[in-house]
């Protein structure tokens, strides 16, 4: 398979271990997402994947046309930093075709790319003009240009949306997609759950350095997203409570309850449960978005695996 | 290795391209003569100031004190004791004094003063001692040429005891001028060099260059970089002085050359340089900012300075301890060995481990140099503390 694969990948700072042995693979032409709260460790791994740190132990490995290397070869790589700028000095176009000239890229063609691309991103009038004269979100097109002009088969997107305005996140977002279907390997780090959950294939999550969850986005609302249900009742004050299919009850204000159902419990056998003489006025069901999971996480609510379990009763609390 | 090249070629043309950069170009030679020059037109500015002083000559001394003092000091023959004060007020003059049989006896003699310097005073007595020696000794009835004879000073002559130790002012001054020119290039690059670390950091730029090279070539790169700068900028100052320096001295540049061990002058010139880098633009990557620096990184900022501290006993010792210590001693002997080679004769043993001695010493601080950059050049908002520093240089390269 096509794609970059890490292994057991490791790394201590002076006695706490900021990576603890992570392992994902990132198919090719796949969206990746990578998420954690802060200091999850989430730099240091793309750091350790992008070879500006070695790890203590574990190992990176990219494949490319059926080619295996250790680690990800320099021209193939893209990065988009979550620390990114530009020489404030220099003017926008020879900054691009020095990037691309350390991938490689012969001058014409980058030049040829750079302005292909400034235009799509509205800042062809900017190709010779200083950085200073750049606006943030400017800034930050130019900067998501100079990691893709070279093509690149693995890009590494830390935070790529943060400080864009709306009609820039769609445009990043079909760039990001159009870059996938071309056929890279895409990582991506981000804080905005909507975003990654219209973009990314697979998710990673980890927290203290640590796995918790990864897989198909789909499947892991599936196995953590426990089904919730909202009611708007008339009549008991006292909330109802089906201890053997309801993991934790909440009154979310006036006669409106939130009930989070226990793993494997369908609504439709906990509606089924209700008691005939309720008065239902309003009733939803729904499934936690990545956000609430994500949020579960940062809050401490996380003992490897089965965090769910354990924690939820807690962390709504 | 293309990787370096690519660096070095960007660091070069941003600096090219830069205002700054190309002002520089122009004010540094111009802060340099202005440095040398205005201490000279000081001087001359100071020099005229005229001296007159009223003499009561009793003795008939006068023609012969004024023939033995500068030129700026001239006496006037004045002989009323009364009105001879008033007079100097007057006139504005220096002084007065007054030349009797008092003089010769006692040797005492008062210079009463209106203004008073302390280049006319010392010129005033050495000239008033010759002039009450001649007295006493004629009173004494010995000839006018016996008593030049006992006065005259003694004539010393320095002689070398081999050709060769004979100092050649060419070959001093070419050297002299060598040592100012290395001197310049080490502290120019090197601070350029920390800025050109400092600003790849401020301008976030170090993850995105490190995703296309290794630290050690980034750092290898910049360093080739600004030594080409650094090269092209002596080229220009040597290309802007030495036609005015032609004009005032008329020397040919051939002879010049000769007179000095090119190939010493470039290996400490070279090693000077690399020590250094390496020392600043490590220094680079621990920092956030120049304003911010610590203490510590201070001091290290100064250390080229050091040389200056040894500039002025070698001159007037270049083989005294200190000199031969200076000339060894790696972070002052790209320096002060360039400028013993001018002044004197180095022992073969003193250039051979003052060279090695600079070599290793520029290849270990390279090693430290490229752990701290891999390190720092990751590390935002914030300097780094020393604890800080030592652990980056324990932790192992991959």
């Amino acid at each position: 398979m096509d794609g970059l694969q890490v292994r057991g990948i490791r790394k201590v700072y002076g006695s706490a271990a900021v990576v603890d042995n992570v392992s994902f693979e990132a198919p090719q032409g796949r969206i990746l997402g990578v998420l954690g709260p802060n200091g999850a460790g989430k730099t240091t791994i793309i750091r350790m994947i992008m070879g500006i740190t070695a790890p203590d132990q574990g190992e990176v490995f990219f494949t490319n046309g059926g080619v295996k290397t250790n680690g990800v070869p320099f021209s193939t790589i893209g990065y988009l930093p979550e620390e990114r700028g530009l020489y404030k000095e220099a003017k926008v176009m020879s900054i691009l075709l020095f990037l691309a000239g350390l991938k490689d890229i012969p001058k014409t063609v980058a030049k040829e790319r750079a302005l292909a691309q400034l235009r799509k991103f509205g800042l062809e009038d900017y190709a010779y003009k200083k950085v200073e004269q750049l606006s943030k979100g400017m800034a930050q097109k130019v900067q998501f240009i100079a990691a893709v002009l070279h093509e690149p088969k693995f890009v590494v997107l830390d935070e790529p949306f943060s400080g864009l305005d709306p009609v820039s996140q769609d445009l990043f977002k079909a760039e990001i997609r159009a870059l996938a279907n071309s056929g890279a390997t895409v990582l991506l780090s981000s804080h905005q759950m909507n975003m990654v959950e219209a973009l990314c294939d697979e998710i990673f999550l980890i927290h203290k350095g640590k796995k918790v969850v990864s897989g198909n986005l789909e499947d892991i609302k599936e196995r953590f997203g426990n089904f919730r249900v909202d009611l708007l009742t008339r009549a008991p004050q006292e909330p109802f409570l089906n201890t053997q299919m309801v993991a934790q009850a909440e009154q979310l204000g006036g006669e409106r309850f939130r009930y989070t159902l226990k793993d494997g419990v369908q609504p439709l056998e906990f509606v089924q449960a209700l008691p005939s003489n309720l008065e239902i006025r309003e009733l939803s069901v729904s499934r936690p978005s990545l956000h609430d999971i994500f949020v579960n996480i940062a809050q401490g609510g996380v003992s490897d695996e089965g965090y769910m379990e354990n924690s939820t009763l807690g962390a709504y609390a | 290795m293309k990787g370096i090249w690519k660096i070095a070629r960007w660091e070069l043309m941003r600096n090219l391209t830069n205002k700054q950069f190309i002002i520089g170009l122009f004010i540094t030679p111009l802060i340099m003569a202005l440095f040398a020059g205005v201490p000279l037109l000081l001087d001359k500015l100071n020099h005229p100031a005229l001296s007159t002083y009223y003499v009561m000559d009793e003795l008939g001394v006068l023609p012969g004190l004024q023939s033995i003092v500068p030129e700026n000091i001239t006496f006037q023959a004045f002989d009323d004791p009364e009105s001879i004060a008033e007079t100097v007020k007057e006139t504005k003059s220096s002084g007065y004094l007054i030349l009797d049989q008092n003089f010769v006896n006692t040797g005492q003699i008062d210079v009463i003063y209106n203004d008073r310097s302390m280049e006319t005073m010392t010129a005033l007595r050495g000239a008033l001692t010759a002039v009450l020696q001649q007295l006493r000794l004629s009173s004494s009835q010995i000839s006018p040429e016996q008593v030049a004879f006992v006065t005259a000073p003694a004539q010393v002559r320095e002689v070398a005891i081999e050709e060769e130790l004979e100092p050649q002012t060419m070959h001093m001054i070419v050297s002299s001028v060598f040592t100012i020119l290395v001197f310049f290039l080490i502290f120019t690059s090197g601070t350029m060099l920390m800025q050109s670390a400092l600003q790849e950091k401020r301008d976030r730029m170090a993850e995105v260059v490190l995703s296309s090279v290794t630290p050690r070539q980034l750092m290898q790169g910049k360093i080739l970089g600004h030594f080409f700068l650094g090269l092209i900028q002596l080229g220009f100052w040597i290309a802007l002085g030495l036609p005015i320096a032609r004009y005032l001295w008329d020397f040919s540049v051939l002879e010049a050359l000769q007179a000095v061990q090119l190939p010493t002058i470039l290996f400490f010139g070279l090693g000077g340089y690399l020590l250094f880098s390496a020392l600043f633009i490590g220094l680079g990557a621990t920092m956030e900012d120049l304003q911010s620096a610590s203490n510590s990184q201070g001091l290290v900022i100064m250390l080229p300075m050091l040389a200056f501290l040894f500039l002025g006993p070698t001159f007037s010792n270049p083989d005294g301890t200190v000199a031969v210590f200076a000339s060894i001693f790696p972070f002052t002997s790209p320096v002060i060995m360039m400028l013993r080679g001018g002044l004197t004769r180095v022992p073969l043993w003193q250039t051979l481990s003052s060279g090695t001695l600079l070599l290793i010493t520029a290849l270990v601080l390279m090693q430290l140099a490229a752990k701290l950059f891999r390190v720092g050049m990751l590390m935002y908002g914030k300097n780094a503390s020393f604890k800080e520093v030592v652990k980056w240089l324990r932790y192992k390269e991959n």
